[in-house]
Parts: C-alpha cells; structure tokens; sequence
C-alpha cells in the first residue's frame, strides 16, 4: 500500500508538472497581455515610450526573462536569485537569465528603405537583478501570482478565495440534492423494475439529463421570473447572487436586499437546474448497480431463509450496491471547483466558473490558468481518493 | 452478381427472418422504440431545414433593419407588408431565416466534430488495442493525461484564445474550403468556424479511442480472429475485416451521443461568446442574444431553446434507441 502511495504520488507530480507546461505554453501563445497597449501607444508615435519604459513594464510581468526560467519561475518560484550551498557558488549573481532590452539593428535597403530588427540584446537581466524583484512562491505552492485585468494587481489567490464559497455552496448543495433525491430513485426502481414508476422515473431523469443546462437554465428564468413576473405572480429573482436594493415580491413582501431571505430566493433556481441535471446520473447508477445486487446468490440464500424482504434490500443488497458508489464520490471533486461554468454565467452566478468566463472575456490568461490548474489537481486527487477508498469499501479489492 | 442482389429483398420478403442481415435487424429492432422514431423524425426536419436553408430562407441572412427590430413572431413588416414567421431579432434581422442558417452551423459542427473524434478516436483506439505493447502505452498514456484536464475549462480557454486571433491564424484553402460549404457560410468567416470544430475534435477523441480500445481488447482473443491469422492474414486484413465490424456497433451509440455532446458544447461555447461570433449565426450565439433581451421580449429565447431542445434530446433517444436494438441480449 505505501509503495503504492508512493508510486501514485509520484505519477500526479508528472501529470501535474504536464500540465502545468500545458497551460503555461497556452498562457505563452496567448495574444493580448499587457505590453500590446503600450507597442501600439508607440507605434501611432504620439507618445513617447522610452525603451526604460518598455523594460520596467516588461520587469514587471517577467516577460524580459527567457521562458524555461520564466516558466520554472511560474511554476515553483525558482530561481529567486542567486544560489549558494556552503559557499559554492552553484548560479552565480551574474548568470545571464533574460533580456531587457533588445538589441536594435539598422538595415538599410538598397532601394532606401529602413527596417529595425531586433537582434541580439542591449541589456541583460542576471540573477542578481532577481534578487529584488516581488517573486512568487510558483503555483505549485499555492501562488497563481497577480491578476492582470480582472482586479488589477490583486493576488489571484484572493479573487479565487472570494469566489469559492459561492461555488462551493452551489455545487456542495446541488450534489447532495441530487444524491438525496436519485440515490432513492434509484433503488426504488431497481426494488421494482419495469413498473410504472420505474418508467416513468427512468424517463423523467433520461430527459433531465439530455437537457443541456444551458437551455434548462434560460427557460426557469423565462418562466419563473419573466413570465410569473409579468402576470403578478410571485417570482423568483434572476441574476447574481444579492439583490442591490430591496425589492418587493407579490404574496411574500418586501425583501431586503442581501438578507438571508434574498439570498436564498436567488439561490433556488440555479440549484434546482444544477439538481435536475445531477439526479439522472445518481439514479441510474444506483439502479443499476442494484440490479446487478439483487440477482446474487447471497441476495437468494437472504431471501430463502425467510428474511423480511425490507431487510434484503437495505442490509443484503444496498450495501453492497453502494460499494462503487463511493468512487463516484470523487469524482465528484473536481465539478467543485469550474464544473458548473455555464450554469454560473446563465444566472449570473459570482463563482469560480463565473470567473473563468469573465477572466477569458478579457483576456486576464494567468486567472483562467490558475483555475484550469487547480481543477486538474482536484482530478488527480479525486482518482487518488477513489482508488483509496475502493480498497476501504471493498476488502477484495488490494492496491498494488 | 446482378442477379443475386436484386433477387435478395423479393426472397427476403417471402421469408422475412432467413436472408436478413445484421443491420435490417438492428432497424428492426430500433422500429419499435417510439421515441427514438419520433426524434429520428424530428431531426430529418431540422436537418432538411438546415440543408435547404439557402432556398427556403425568406430574407437574405444579414438583412439588417433598424425600423423593424424585435418584431414578435407573426408579425408584418409594417415598411413592405413581408412577413416575419418568427420575428425579427434586435437588429431587425430576420428569426427564421437566422434560425435554418443557425442549424446548418450547429448542425454541422457537430457533425464534422463527431465524425473527425470518431475517426482518429477509433483509428487510435484500434492500433492500442490491437498492437498492444510500447503502441498501447503511448497512446493510452495521452488518453490519461487528456483525460485528467478538466473539460469545459480547457475547452472554454482553447477556443477563446483561438477565436480571438481567428484574424491571425491562417488555415490552408482545403479546410476553409469545405468549412464554408458545409455550414453555407462565405469564406472569411469559416476560419472562426474551423478553430472551434478543431479545438471540439482535440479533446473528444478519447472517449471514443476508449471504447474502441475495450472493445478491440475483447475481440481480440476471439476464435474468429485466431482463424483469421491462421489462414494467413495480413494484420491490416484482420483489423479491417474481422476487428474493426466486430469492434463497431457500440461505437454507433458513442457516436450518436457524441453528436449531442458535440452540439451542447458548441452551443455553450458560442452562447459565452467565445465561439462563433456574430454576424454568422448559431443556436449558442442567437441564444446568448436573446437571453439579454427575454425581459421585454420573452418570447426571443424560445427561438434558438426549442432547437437546442429538441435535437438534445432527439440525439439521446437515437442513442438510447440504438442502444437497445444493437444489444442481443435485450428482449424487445
């Protein structure tokens, strides 16, 4: 077990390093960033930016630095500077890291014409030079770094922390919805499979699940706070997670804005479309994996010694139905964090896929990074917790 | 050889269960879903719909008209008297017209996406299942990593960053070429079109190289195909003529959801605006619109919903349909 451990811990830091490189060559590829403003601010030639300008700005998005040291920068905070071990000078302060300004060359065509090109370098940046800039810790340490457009200068650790309770809350509150309502679907139906109610469950949850939530979530706006709006009725209000003022609802009163009251009438559609979507998958997992139960022998041999047919299906069969139950749990993991992006923008949601999608809109690459980043680690744990917990549920089941 | 073709359906006619072949009796079969019927019938509509568009549209596509904005459905142009079957949007642009183009778009990235995640997703699958060795391990070592990344992130960062330099990225004539034909959209905006079939197709191929992969791991220590080397065959023989139609039929059921995932995810991608943008339409991007306007017009996002409803949950019944008929176990 513990050299297994060892072993799959391992294999997430590989993953986990690739992925990052992933990211960072996608951040690397992506346009836009802050020193495209400034190269058009000099072209139209108006302004004028000095090359000192140039080079600060560049300082301080690190974009003067060679992209390995950039990237091992990004990634766990190394270098910072200059490295000593008891007086041996493994990078010495005068290693030559990345460029502060270019070199310019002149080339003069034959037929008059000029053209600068860049060439070579004027100034370079050395380790030493590192020593006083702000250094990240690398985000394998927690640190995503600052954001760029989103909230200026902020930590992007904080516009993540500020939005997770309402993911978290969103999403926590959903899956357990969806547990509590499919898991007893689903054993109902597989108690009595091809009844009516087995059918229409079935169906009911089939077209939850077929329905993109994106539809689901624009049509319970239509008609819970358009349509009941407009015909006097009492509406749910759409969009954000408070109101900004107080508004009044008919047959329910005045509510305050960002009382609990309000919070919680906001609340309810994204949950109830996240739910409806969510049951479907629980049920027919619990139905099936019942079914399977159920045709045991042991399930047989419960029922031939004449024990209460109740108890054969709590004790005899759910149990063990709900072995592989667990693994899903895991699975659960990741949504936690940008599972429910759409939903999130569909009713204005201010959570972490929320964020993703504003970040993308205006093109802050290092926020949308950080949150890519962090889903993938909860991937990689959630199959680590699956597997883990497979061996506790399941004693037949042996790591090696 | 004639002969015989056109002497098969009159034999199989008079005795309906001897001469049939493996697909009239999946058809068969798939008959008696109901459902599954009824949304194969509703998507043959949408289909034709989207393949006629350019005949059947009544307004030319970008037929901007500022006095005649967010008509309701029904509703007569009140400047030449021509109707509107669907209303207007907000820029006085024809509904239905913009809806039938809208379908040949979605339609058709779904479509293309399916079919190029199906042919590399099973081209792979088939080598790491049927080779097996250092073959397999590549290439199930990337499905793993592909798989780790979470979807929609990826997909909304990837094609954010693509459609947003589409002026950029030039793609050679024979993409842009077929793109725009098949989508009825003029050159210049099949590039954005193309970036979001690639950026779809690079990350569903795995879910169908899985299957494929299990399934050629089954089929694979079967007698037939034991037979099959021992009568000589080359290995490009046996994976064409004995793995891969074995390997197949639970690949139609994959391929079919696929299609429907392929769609929600376009839909979603243009619906957050980091899609296909604007002036070309699609259900995702009509949608997104007619969210910002259902307060005074509620009726506006009905227009591009019900399509999106109506093939979501057609391509699910198909699926589950075919599901049933192509498993010889179930009893129908």
């Amino acid at each position: 077990m513990t050299a297994y451990l060892i072993r799959r811990l391992f294999q997430m830091v590989i993953v986990t390093v690739l992925s990052a490189m992933l990211g960072y060559s996608l951040l690397y590829l992506a346009p836009g960033g802050p020193l495209l403003f400034l190269q058009q601010m000099q072209n139209t030639g108006r302004n004028r930016v000095s090359e000192e300008d140039i080079a600060r700005l560049k300082a301080r998005y690190e974009l003067d630095l060679y992209l390995p040291v950039r990237f091992t920068r990004w990634l766990a905070g190394f270098p910072s500077g200059p490295l000593q071990v008891g007086g041996l000078n493994l990078l010495p302060p005068d290693t030559v890291v990345g460029c502060a300004i270019p070199g310019q060359v002149r080339l003069r065509y034959p037929d008059g014409t000029v053209e600068i090109r860049e060439e070579g370098c004027e100034r370079v940046v050395t380790l030493a030079d590192l020593e006083s800039r702000r250094s990240s810790r690398g985000i394998l340490f927690g640190d995503f770094g600052l954001s760029q457009q989103i909230a200026r200068d902020r930590p992007i650790s904080d516009l993540l922390m500020s939005r997770l309770p309402y993911t978290l809350w969103l999403m926590g509150v959903s899956t357990l919805l969806a547990i509590l309502i499919g898991v007893p679907i689903g054993i109902y139906s597989a108690v009595r499979q091809y009844s009516r109610f087995d059918y229409a469950m079935t169906t009911i949850t089939f077209v939850g699940s077929s329905l993109p939530t994106l539809f689901m979530g624009v049509m319970a706006i239509l008609i819970f706070s358009v349509l009941a709006k407009d015909a006097g009725l009492p509406y749910l209000p759409s969009g954000g997670a408070q109101a900004v003022r107080d508004y009044t609802i008919p047959w329910i009163g005045r509510v305050e804005a960002g009382s609990l009251l309000d919070r919680f009438l906001r609340f309810i559609m994204p949950v109830s479309v996240l739910t409806f979507f969510n049951i479907a998958g629980w049920s027919r997992f619990v139905r099936a994996s019942m079914l399977e139960v159920l045709r045991q022998d042991y399930v047989r041999t419960a029922r031939a010694k004449g024990v209460q047919e109740r108890l054969v299906i709590t004790k005899h069969a759910l149990r063990n139905a709900l072995i592989p139950f667990v693994t899903l749990l895991a699975g659960v993991l990741p949504t936690l964090v940008a599972g429910a992006a759409i939903t999130e923008s569909v009713f204005n949601w201010p959570g972490m896929g929320r964020l993703l999608v504003d970040a993308l809109g205006r093109s802050d690459y290092t926020v949308a990074m950080a949150i890519l980043f962090i889903s993938t680690v909860l991937v990689l744990i959630g199959y680590l917790i699956s597997d883990i917990l497979y061996t506790v549920v399941d004693p037949r089941i042996r790591l090696t | 050889m004639a002969t015989t073709t056109s002497a098969i359906p009159e034999a199989a006619e008079r005795t309906p269960r001897r001469s049939e072949g493996q697909w009239v009796v999946v058809f068969r079969r798939f008959r008696r879903h109901r459902l599954a019927m009824l949304s194969l019938g509703i998507l043959i509509v949408i289909f034709s719909a989207s393949i006629l568009a350019p005949w059947i549209a009544p307004f030319p596509r970008d037929d901007i008209g500022l006095n005649r904005t967010n008509l309701p459905p029904l509703s007569v142009d009140p400047a030449n008297g021509k109707l509107h079957i669907l209303g207007t949007d907000h820029l006085g642009r024809d509904f239905f017209t913009r809806v039938i183009y809208a379908a040949r778009v979605s339609l058709m990235v779904a479509l293309s996406v399916t079919m190029l995640v199906a042919i590399v997703g099973s081209l792979l699958g088939l080598l790491a299942g049927f080779f097996g060795g250092w073959t397999d391990n590549v290439i199930s070592r990337v499905m793993e990593f592909v798989a780790t990344i979470p979807d929609l992130p990826i997909l909304l960062i990837l094609s954010s960053i693509m459609i947003q330099n589409a002026d950029l990225i030039v793609l050679p004539s024979w993409i842009i070429g077929p793109v725009a034909w098949m989508m009825a959209v003029p050159n210049r905006e099949a590039t954005q079109v193309a970036l979001l079939i690639l950026v779809l197709a690079s990350l569903g191929w795995v879910g169908i190289a899985r299957l494929m992969r299990g399934m050629v791991l089954q089929v694979r220590e079967m007698q037939y195909i034991e037979s099959a080397r021992s009568l000589g065959g080359s290995n490009v023989w046996v994976l064409g003529r004995h793995v891969f139609p074995n390997a197949f039929p639970p690949l139609i059921v994959a391929f079919t959801l696929g299609l429907n995932a392929a769609l929600v995810s376009e839909v979603a991608i243009s619906f957050l605006g980091f899609g296909v943008q604007d002036p070309t339409p699609t259900w995702g991007n009509m949608m997104g619109f007619a969210t910002s306007y259902m307060f005074n017009h509620p009726w506006m996002p009905l227009i591009p919903g019900l399509p999106i409803f109506l093939c979501s949950l057609a391509f699910n019944f198909i699926g589950d349909g075919l599901r049933d008929a192509l498993d010889p176990r179930m009893k129908l």
